[in-house]
């Protein structure tokens, strides 16, 4: 019996990430798979520390397989590296200054590191990614209708969708379903043919470093497919506070 | 109300013609057009003259996007490389052709469309590129008309019409975590509506195909239009497209584009 470990938006918090370390490693089941999906940087000034550590992890720990964020994204476009020139959804959501602050965190190593970032993962009937198949800035929630979070599950062709851009934790079961469809063509127009829809899910993983003080993820058992929501209490030291952390 | 639907004209005259006829003859109220007016065609002008000139509301296609932004098809729009070459062809040559005042006009061309509980777009509500395929999941195909708010969606890109009913459409939902309410899903009868096309058919005949949907009663009819298509294809060869496109007009659609995968979603 193994589990995996799925955290995402540490954003720079490596006290954050600590505390979130040392409770996977006080796990009585085994942790066997590390995931960080997603906005392992932010606006805080140490995400350079914090890229230097989860790039090296001591002996004794897992190498975190890491994708994409929303960060990430936006610290591309300022590179002139993403999907548009413009940040435009940086500009918007986080104000005017956050392009240069983001600018100011970001070294070009680092840069050239997010380039190597996978877009998510996908691991038996999994997919673990930090928006979704559509994009990193696809936030699902528990209050996303519940066919487009379908759609989002099928469009991987997979069972369970992990995302952490909202940055909460929930589990959204999709437990059954069914419609009647009639298709009519040029030659033909069928009977009406009910179609089912196999269970399926989508679960928020939480954040690590978006709450001072509180970070979430989020433990899976692929064999018993149970979902375990952590969250971590831990004391925030040191510059973590003066820097404008949980932006 | 009585109304017409049609979609990639893609630059043909001929076939446009008819099905404006076709259309007179049904004693049409108004049509609604889902773009790609040119592409692949010998008339790209003539036929944004003639929608322009009877005030046809129309959404932009891909190829009408592709026009004012410069080509930006992803991988998918072609099954081969060979596909994706004449495709590239047939834009560099359109894209020479269109009138600046043309072109400027397919730029104000909007997304979507609505009329009353109708919507309607090219490939479907989330992009002009996107193929909404009678073989996608029937659920899938659901979101995208669910996500528009309209009853029935009206869309064409794939060239080949047809009519998907959902009806009974029931999701059962189980939430858990700390950020969670209870909900459930169902969904009244919809419809997406694919207008195939009036230019570039492939449907297994030359033909011209377009819809008729009369608002009162609902009534959707698949319409197949006969048309003298010899003369577009004269008009490719005379104009210096590639050959192949007239080819595959008089013939349906060449063999190399079908599309590999019918159940392929664009998540571009």
């Amino acid at each position: 019996m193994t589990q995996w470990a799925l955290l995402s938006g540490i954003r720079g918090n490596l006290v954050a990430y600590e505390a979130v370390l040392r409770d996977i490693s006080r796990q009585d089941q085994s942790v066997e798979q590390l995931f960080i999906l997603g906005d392992s940087v932010g606006l805080m000034l140490d995400s350079e520390a914090l890229v230097a550590r989860i790039q090296d992890p001591k002996s004794d720990e897992l190498s975190p397989q890491i994708c994409r964020g929303w960060w990430e994204e936006q610290a591309l476009i300022l590179y002139g590296l993403g999907a548009t020139g413009d940040p435009v959804e940086l500009r918007e959501s986080e104000g005017a200054e956050a392009v240069e602050r983001l600018w100011r965190s970001v070294s070009h190593a680092t840069i050239e590191w997010i380039q190597s970032l996978d877009f998510g993962f996908q691991e038996l009937d999994c997919l673990m990614i930090h928006g979704s198949t559509v994009s990193v800035s696809d936030s699902l929630t528990p209050d996303t209708p519940p066919l487009r979070l379908l759609d989002r599950v099928v469009r991987a062709d997979v069972n369970h969708l992990f995302c952490g851009r909202s940055g909460l934790t929930f589990r959204v079961e999709i437990q059954s379903g069914s419609l009647k469809e009639t298709l009519e063509t040029l030659e033909t127009t069928t009977t009406p043919v009910t179609k089912t829809v196999h269970p399926k899910q989508v679960v928020g993983v939480g954040s690590v470093g978006r709450i001072p003080g509180q970070a979430t993820y989020t433990l899976y058992d692929p064999g018993s497919g149970d979902v375990d929501f952590r969250r971590v209490e831990y004391r925030q030291t040191g510059s973590h506070a003066r820097k404008g952390f949980g932006r | 109300m009585k109304l017409a639907v049609i979609s990639c004209i893609h630059a043909n005259l001929p076939a446009l013609d008819a099905v404006l006829l076709d259309s007179d003859q049904h004693q049409v109220d108004q049509i609604f057009c889902v773009g790609d007016l040119v592409g692949y065609g010998p008339h790209p002008n003539e036929v944004i003259d003639k929608i322009r000139e009877l005030g046809i509301p129309t959404c932009a296609g891909c190829w009408d996007e592709d026009v004012v932004e410069g080509h930006n098809a992803c991988e998918c729009s072609y099954p081969s490389v060979l596909a994706e070459k004449r495709g590239l062809t047939a834009h560099e040559w359109t894209n020479q052709q269109v009138s600046k005042d043309n072109k400027d006009w397919l730029a104000t061309l909007p997304q979507s469309l609505k009329f009353e509980n109708l919507a309607f777009v090219h490939g479907s509500p989330h992009s002009a590129h996107e193929y909404l395929l009678p073989g996608i999941n029937e659920f899938l195909a659901l979101e995208r008309v669910l996500s528009t708010g309209a009853d029935a969606l009206f869309c064409g890109h794939t060239h080949v019409p047809y009519v998907r009913t959902f009806e009974d459409a029931t999701l059962q939902i189980k939430l858990r975590g700390p950020d969670c309410h209870p909900t459930s899903f169902t969904a009244p009868l919809k419809r997406i509506i694919n207008v195939g096309s009036v230019g570039e058919p492939r449907h297994g005949r030359p033909n011209a195909t377009y819809v008729l949907y009369d608002t009162d009663t609902e009534a959707v009819t698949l319409r197949e239009v006969s048309y003298p298509y010899q003369t577009t294809c004269m008009d490719i060869l005379e104009r210096g497209l590639p050959a192949i496109f007239a080819w595959r007009l008089a013939r349906d659609l060449e063999y190399a584009e079908k599309a590999e995968n019918p159940t392929h979603i664009c998540t571009r």
